[in-house]
C-alpha cells in the first residue's frame, strides 16, 4: 500500500496516520474547505456581535471559496449595511475576511464574499455597462472610458467586453483604476 | 457592540489575538475606539498603505448606523522610534 501522489479527497472518516510528508500542503480541496470554514467563523461572530440575522453557505467552485451572508428576511437593513454604498463595506469585510484565512492558515486567499446576492445584481448591472460602452464605441469608433471600478469588477467587464469582440484595458492607478474600452484593432 | 466588534475583526487578523485591546473614549465629536495591539501585529492591522486599518473603519462605521465613530490604531511604541 502506497501514500505517494495520491489524488483523492481526504476521507473524514479516515485513518489519516502518516507523518508530516502526507500533509505537505494538504490537497487543494481540503485546503479551501479550511478556508471556508475559517471565513465563516469569522463572519458568523460579527453578525452575533452585530446583532444582525443571516445565515452563512460556503461554496467550493472552479478552486475557489465563495461565502454568502444571505437573509431570510429580503427587507433586512442590518444586511444591507453590510454592503454599502457600491459595495464598499462589502470590500473591506472581504478584505478582513482573507486576512482572516491568512492568519489561521499561513496561506493566501481568493474567497470571494457577497451579501444580500449583491454581487449578482451588480453582476449584471456591469454587463450592462458593459454592453452600453460597447454599443457606443461601435457607433462611434472612439475609445470609451468607465467609472473606476474594483479588480473583481474590472475582471467581470473585461471577460464580457472580450465576450464581444472588443478590447479593453485597465488605465490609472489605485482608486482611479478604470477601464477604456476600444475598437478593436481589425 | 461597536467596540466588541471592532475587538473580534482585529483578534482575528492578527498573531496574538490574546494582546488585542479596544478602548471606547466618548468627546464631542463622537466615539473614538483606540485599537492597541502586539507590536509584532502593528503593521498587520495598518497594512499596506493603511488599508486593512481603512477596511477596519469602514465595516465599523457601517456598524454603526450613522453614528460618527473614529478607529485609531495606537503605536504603543511610537516614543521608542
Amino acid at each position: 500500500m502506497t501514500v505517494d501522489n495520491e489524488e483523492h479527497t481526504p476521507d473524514p472518516g479516515g485513518t489519516a496516520s502518516d507523518d508530516d510528508v502526507a500533509t505537505d500542503g494538504g490537497t487543494k480541496a481540503s485546503r479551501l474547505d479550511e478556508e471556508g470554514d475559517v471565513a465563516a467563523d469569522y463572519l458568523e461572530e460579527l453578525l452575533d456581535i452585530a446583532d444582525i440575522d443571516g445565515d452563512i453557505d460556503i461554496e467550493v467552485r472552479s478552486g475557489r471559496t465563495y461565502i454568502s451572508i444571505v437573509s431570510e428576511d429580503r427587507s433586512d437593513a442590518g444586511l444591507s449595511s453590510l454592503v454599502g454604498r457600491d459595495g464598499e463595506v462589502l470590500e473591506a469585510l472581504q478584505e478582513l475576511t482573507r486576512l482572516s484565512v491568512l492568519t489561521a492558515t499561513d496561506s493566501r486567499s481568493r474567497l470571494v464574499l457577497d451579501v444580500d446576492g449583491y454581487r449578482d445584481r451588480r453582476g449584471r448591472e456591469l454587463a450592462k455597462i458593459a454592453q452600453d460602452a460597447v454599443d457606443t464605441v461601435k457607433e462611434t469608433g472612439e475609445d470609451v472610458a468607465l467609472e473606476p471600478m474594483s479588480a473583481y469588477e474590472r475582471k467581470i467587464v473585461h471577460d464580457v467586453v472580450a465576450d464581444l469582440g472588443l478590447l479593453s484595458e485597465s488605465e490609472g492607478e489605485g482608486a482611479a483604476r478604470h477601464i477604456v474600452v476600444s475598437p478593436s484593432d481589425d | 457592540m461597536l467596540a466588541e466588534a471592532l475587538e473580534h475583526l482585529v483578534r482575528g487578523i492578527v498573531d496574538n489575538p490574546d494582546d488585542v485591546r479596544v478602548a471606547a473614549k466618548n468627546n464631542r465629536r463622537g466615539e473614538t475606539l483606540e485599537v492597541r495591539v502586539h507590536q509584532e501585529d502593528l503593521g498587520r492591522v495598518i497594512g499596506r498603505q493603511g488599508r486593512t486599518a481603512r477596511a477596519l473603519r469602514t465595516v465599523v462605521a457601517a456598524l454603526a448606523d450613522g453614528e460618527p465613530v473614529r478607529v485609531d490604531v495606537v503605536d504603543t511604541d511610537r516614543r521608542r522610534g
